[in-house]
């Protein structure tokens, strides 16, 4: 019986030390981890992914978080930023002088432009002129909700006469762009924040990463799967703020993106009615087709601007432009809070 | 076998059971348990559990504020400094994963519990 | 000795045959670390008619085996650490004779879960995982009692006839 005795004192002693072991080894597992900062494109970015601690992860992520900055700032048309030449330099320089510029803005206009042309110019990266009188009158609104207005027919009219998109000139070989009206000026904001996200995705994979979820103001781009290899499950937010369902339902996503306009999240109330900050550049007024569209699809940049586009059409006009691009899908919140979507979209409605 | 084992077996069968259906019971009611982490320039600044109501003001570096309500299980911000209101007007919330933005006051409340998110993240 | 050595021996083999047969066709509840424990089976009979020592020994032997052919690091830390602690409740329910064979080995089974479970929490650090507890006692229960019922069969057949006393 003694002999048991000793076993038993020898198994304890080896769990023990097992778990000495196990406590040395602590943290070697990588578990999943958020981080969000605040500090581009006036929203809030949040990185999902993988790591072994919170510090990891956060290190891991700042070369995003930075290269996010940096295009928040080459994209900015409000302010200028030492050393850069970014879009506020070009719109400075309208009918002046063409502005040599980083190649990514040259990517950035060019992917604008197809935009233009795939959407039949329903979303307009030279309509600037227009979208700063309803920013400008947005912003005054919002402060002093009391005397909010509409910005006047007749000024909407004269500033829609400077969007004409051939006037904004590329030269791909000297890296310049001029826009050749004066008046005229860029607002990448249908098409800045995607194109940015995209990019970030790309530059996740080229740092290694496998599995990380990017939405940068609930423009969401999904590199990899989960680390579990089951697709990232996206949220579609109802557009009714009011109503008690939050999520109208999900979709998964797997080196996809999914970008949602809609007209619930900025806005301004003009004598009880609701002016969102997307403008139809063929009425010069924020559309009111549905409260929400939200397109599926590989490129960010592209979803971003086809968001836009769609949600300054007709349901049919847009469904049929949607099942004429490759991979590509959409769904539309209507206004009775239904749910319309393309053929290939795989919703999965919140019941 | 001895009557010994099967009291042995039967004992621990139905502890385990009972432990499991208690849990499976427990984990269904998916606002227990849950809390609102309050988060201010990306530093946590406090925690909140849903199922005790509760007025918190969140005071931000920029000398505006927020003020967090809990009640009947649900976060939702019911008054702030911003000029945006976004935060104000958005819905209360309670499901795991969700969250109130402030942007201004760069104020963030997020809800966990622990479990396994129903979604990654959303889009709007 | 040398027949002690030999008995050893053939069934280390054959412990370390039956992890590799569990590895080859895992039985896949959907549950990670619920399997039937075939290896364990052999441990008893050791346990039963050579000794605590030898049966300790043996687990020793084939899990450092195991860790080493089919499994990594971490898995073997977690067999160990189950496999011990599941040891040391068999020896224990063993020696105070409250229980006959099928009982000791559902206490090993369990205790082998439990074992599992607590260096899974201290490696990845997250109190958590003993909400997995319940489903592993209930396993541990089901797979100990098929493994003491023929564990209790093969040492009935095997004492007779086994020569090294």
């Amino acid at each position: 019986m003694k002999k048991i005795h000793h076993a038993g004192i020898l198994l304890l002693l080896i769990t023990l030390l097992l778990g000495a072991a196990a406590l040395s080894r602590k943290n070697s597992q990588p578990s999943r981890f958020e981080t969000r900062f605040f500090d581009s494109f006036d929203t809030v970015t949040t990185i999902t992914g993988y790591a072994k601690s919170q510090e990891e992860f956060e290190e891991q992520t700042r070369l995003l978080q930075e290269k996010l900055t940096h295009y928040h700032r080459l994209f900015d048309i409000y302010h200028t930023y030492e050393g850069m030449n970014n879009l506020k330099s070009i719109n400075d320089a309208a009918g002046k002088s063409p502005v040599s510029v980083d190649e990514e803005i040259i990517d950035l206009l060019k992917l604008g432009t197809e935009m233009y042309r795939k959407t039949n110019g329903k979303v307009n990266i030279a309509y600037g002129s227009v979208l700063s009188v309803w920013h400008e009158y947005r912003e005054r609104g919002t402060a002093d909700p009391a005397n909010a207005q509409t910005p006047p027919e007749e000024l909407i009219e004269e500033k829609s006469l400077h969007t004409d998109i051939a006037k904004v000139l590329i030269d791909e070989k000297q890296k310049t762009v001029f826009l050749e009206d004066a008046e005229m000026s860029l607002d990448v904001g249908s098409i800045g924040k995607g194109y940015a996200v995209q990019r970030l995705s790309e530059y996740a994979k080229e740092l290694g990463m496998e599995h990380l979820l990017i939405s940068v103001g609930g423009n969401v781009s999904a590199v990899g799967k989960k680390a579990d290899n089951t697709p990232w499950r996206v949220g579609i937010e109802n557009p009714d703020l009011e109503s008690s369902v939050p999520y109208l339902g999900t979709v998964e996503i797997a080196d996809q993106t999914i970008v949602t306009s809609g007209d619930y999240q900025r806005y301004y109330v003009v004598n009880g009615k609701r002016y969102c900050h997307i403008i139809n550049p063929e009425t010069g007024m924020p559309p009111e087709y549905v409260p929400s569209v939200s397109v599926l699809t590989k490129d960010s940049g592209m979803a971003d601007a086809l968001s836009t586009a769609l949600f300054n059409m007709e349901i049919s006009e847009g469904l049929e432009l949607v099942e004429s691009l490759p991979d590509t899908e959409a769904l539309w919140v209507m206004k009775d809070g239904g749910v319309r979507c393309s053929s290939g979209f795989e919703f999965h409605e919140e019941k | 076998m001895k009557k010994n084992d099967v009291i042995l077996i039967a004992v621990l069968l139905t502890a385990a059971l009972a432990v499991f259906g208690g849990m499976a019971l427990f984990s269904a009611k998916s606002t227990k348990d849950a809390e609102a982490v309050v988060y201010l320039e990306g530093e946590e600044q406090g925690r909140y559990p849903l199922d005790q109501d509760a007025s918190v003001k969140i005071e931000a570096a920029s000398g505006g504020y927020n003020i967090l309500e809990i009640h009947g299980g649900k976060a939702d911000i019911t008054e702030a400094s911003c000029p945006d209101k976004i935060c104000v007007n958005h819905r209360p919330v309670n499901h795991q994963g969700e969250s109130l933005v402030c942007l201004p006051n760069e104020v963030v409340v997020e809800i966990v519990n622990g479990g396994e998110p129903a979604m990654d993240t959303s889009t709007r | 000795m040398a027949k002690k050595t030999a008995y050893m021996g053939m069934f280390t083999a054959l412990a370390f045959v039956f992890s590799y047969l569990e590895f080859l066709i895992p039985i896949n509840l959907g549950i990670p670390g619920v399997k039937l424990g075939l290896a364990n089976l052999v441990t008893i009979v050791v346990l039963y008619l050579m000794g605590v020592k030898e049966a300790c020994i043996l687990s020793f032997v084939r899990i450092v085996l195991n860790g080493f052919t089919f499994g990594n690091p971490a898995a073997m830390l977690y067999s160990l650490a189950g496999g011990f602690l599941s040891l040391l409740a068999m020896a224990l329910s063993r020696k105070f004779k409250l229980f006959s064979v099928t009982g000791v080995s559902v206490l090993g089974g369990v205790f082998h879960n439990l074992g599992q479970i607590l260096a899974a929490v201290l490696v990845v650090e997250n109190a958590k995982l003993l909400y997995y507890f319940p489903v592993l006692v209930l396993s541990g229960t089901i797979a100990g009692t098929v493994i003491g019922i023929l564990a209790a069969m093969v040492i009935k057949r095997l004492d007779k006839g086994m020569e090294y006393k």
